[in-house]
């Protein structure tokens, strides 16, 4: 099976299923055997396409399968049905030219260096198990430090980097054998928001734009995939339920409007009986200060003609309107529409 | 109070062990197994100290432990030298590379051979200068014996880590190996002081034909005086060595197929 130019990464009715033994409180058989057995569907008959060049977000929530299928990409993981092909190589016949194809960062990617060694020493080594020549490897390692920013760090103990800079070196790694395409699963989890924008500030405009890499990236932090790529494939319970341009996403959250507003010394009893209104299909309060009484309600209405009863309520039970604010349908939202599930961030 | 609560910190320090232990079934019985027999080897040699066949060894007390000391550590070390290649994590890194198994396998065991080549120089440089330990070496014949030794145990090596892989602790070959090397390999005390039934089982031990062949070439006998245990020995390596690769090679790919390569 061969991949046309335009893809980089094909899957046709991608299958992948784990079986796994569970315990349970009071079950029979104890804390030595026994339990259910469970089946569960990581992947269920996917199908992707990627295009050469291009920074793909794959959003979903924990156990949608995102990492299930970048190890499968990478080789790690065999597909139990289904095909998957990676720069015009089969995942399953074509594992070495895979491998050469790619460049991985696992979600715990840090864990795969040796920790007594150097930034240096450890991509040394890797360096040669992803067959860069020896003749020009020092220059390579001592670029892709230079790319993510840790030339200066080169020698350090590994286990001397902070958080940022491990994954930072987990980056370099991935780009040592300058492969067309990187998957990276989950690349800012656990990062400080400094960290994070500035992996994904290189990731977009020096990996993307710059070097035209194709770029899978894997995560559940919506923001990331919102800023940073050219589509973006909403994933749940192994499947993609939604692919598009984030705004075309946008645009796939349920129609109505959001009223995000803020007011002086509302009661709770207030926010309840605002609660029962007709046309109100959902209403969060938060104290945003409570020195000076205000309250932030975000109202969800279900069409805009709800929003006069709403204001005219404020001004019977003489509440006082600080702020008010109407919003577009955010990804978030066509997030939570699409999965049934609240993101984390 | 506080002490009630402490006290209930690390009740639930231990539970928490007790479930996580009791998970590795497999290394709770090797546990056992691994006393049963290692009481049972020092049993052996101490009941049997005094006795014709242990004095009559063919060379001194000192030379016959020694020499089965070091090549027990030596074997040892090997026997384990694949399984402690597998950190999950940087197993997963290493087989997303262009890089095969069989590279993996010598490039991740190799320094591991050469440091215990080391330390069994140590041990033998100890024996010669604080006992007076008199060694005549026929290179080439050791070279040979340790070869196929090396051989065999990098294929037992290679069972027990693809079982490592697939049990996640507690990996019954390494063991097993483990126990049937001091009890039957003819490490401490020649089999012919242990009952019949036991010496036959040394028969199948391809550590016993080892020992047996390592001595001799350590006090300058020829090849020719071991060769019909060195025979046997050969023929072992020939059939555990392609085995071992093959398990290991199977194991990793059922723990690859059921996504548990870093279930550890």
């Amino acid at each position: 099976m061969t991949t046309p130019d335009e893809y980089s990464i094909e899957t046709s009715n991608l299958t992948k299923t784990y079986t796994s033994k569970i315990r349970i409180k009071n079950n029979k058989a104890g804390l030595f055997g026994g339990g259910e057995t469970r089946t569960v569907a990581a992947l269920d008959n996917l199908n992707l396409k990627i295009r050469r060049g291009e920074l793909f977000g794959l959003l979903g929530p924990n156990g949608a399968g995102k990492t299930t299928l970048v190890k499968i990409l990478c080789t790690l993981l065999p597909p139990d049905g289904g095909t998957a092909v990676v720069n015009g190589f089969d995942v399953a016949k074509q594992q070495m030219k895979v491998k050469e194809s790619i460049g991985t960062l696992f979600s715990v990617g840090e864990r795969g260096f040796f920790w007594r060694l150097s930034g240096y020493s450890n991509l040394e080594f890797f360096a040669a198990i992803n067959n860069v020549p020896r003749s020009g490897r020092q220059q390579r390692i001592m670029e892709v430090l230079e790319l993510v920013g840790l030339k200066d760090k080169a020698f350090e103990v590994f286990q001397k980097y902070s958080g940022g800079m491990k994954r930072k070196l987990a980056l370099a790694r991935a780009l040592l054998g300058d492969p067309p395409i990187l998957l990276l699963d989950e690349p800012t989890t656990g990062l400080d928001v400094t960290s994070s924008r500035n992996i994904r500030d290189f990731i977009k405009n020096d990996l993307g734009k710059k070097r035209g890499k194709t770029v899978l990236y894997t995560t559940h932090y919506i923001e990331e995939v919102s800023q940073m790529c050219d589509r973006v494939g909403i994933m749940n319970h192994g499947k993609i339920i939604a692919l598009d341009t984030p705004e075309a996403l946008k645009g796939m959250a349920k129609k109505g409007e959001v009223a995000d507003i803020v007011v002086k010394n509302m009661s709770e009893a207030q926010v309840n009986s605002l609660r029962g209104f007709a046309g109100i299909a959902g209403l969060a309060a938060e104290v945003q200060d409570s020195v000076l009484g205000q309250t932030r309600l975000r109202i969800r209405l279900e069409n805009v003609d709800a929003l006069p009863s709403v204001l005219d309520f404020f001004f019977r039970e003489k509440i006082k309107l600080v702020n008010f604010r109407q919003e577009e349908p955010t990804l978030e939202d066509a997030f939570i529409e699409l999965t049934g599930a609240g993101a984390s961030e | 109070m506080k002490l009630m609560q402490e006290l209930d910190k690390v009740y639930y320090f231990m539970k928490r062990d007790i479930i996580s232990f009791s998970t590795y079934k497999t290394n709770i019985l090797l546990s056992i197994v691994s006393a049963l027999f290692g009481a049972l080897s020092y049993a052996f040699w101490g009941a049997n100290a005094s006795m014709p066949s242990v004095q009559n060894l063919g060379m001194p007390v000192v030379t016959y432990l020694l020499i089965g000391l070091a090549f027990n550590t030596y074997l040892s070390q090997s026997l384990t030298l694949v399984q402690r290649t597998i950190n999950p994590w940087s197993l997963e890194e290493v087989l997303v590379s262009p890089t095969g198994l069989v590279t993996f396998i010598v490039g991740s065991s190799l320094w591991g051979f050469i440091w215990s080549t080391l330390v069994i120089v140590i041990y033998l440089a100890v024996g010669v200068f604080a006992f007076g330990v008199i060694l005549s070496i026929n290179i080439i014949g050791t070279i040979i014996v340790v070869g196929l030794g090396i051989g065999t145990f990098i294929g037992f090596s290679m069972i027990g880590a693809g079982v490592l892989i697939l049990t996640k602790q507690g990996d019954p070959v390494t063991t097993i190996i483990t126990l049937a090397t001091n009890l039957f390999g003819n490490v401490l005390f020649p089999i012919s002081v242990m009952p019949l039934p036991l010496q036959i089982i040394s028969f199948f031990v391809p550590q016993y034909y080892f020992f047996t062949c390592i001595r001799p070439m350590l006090i300058g006998q020829t090849i020719g005086t071991i060769l019909p245990d060195l025979g046997i020995l050969a023929l072992m390596c020939a059939i555990i060595l392609p085995v071992g690769y093959l398990a290991y090679s199977w194991c990793l790919k059922m723990a690859r197929k059921n996504g548990t390569l870093s279930w550890f």
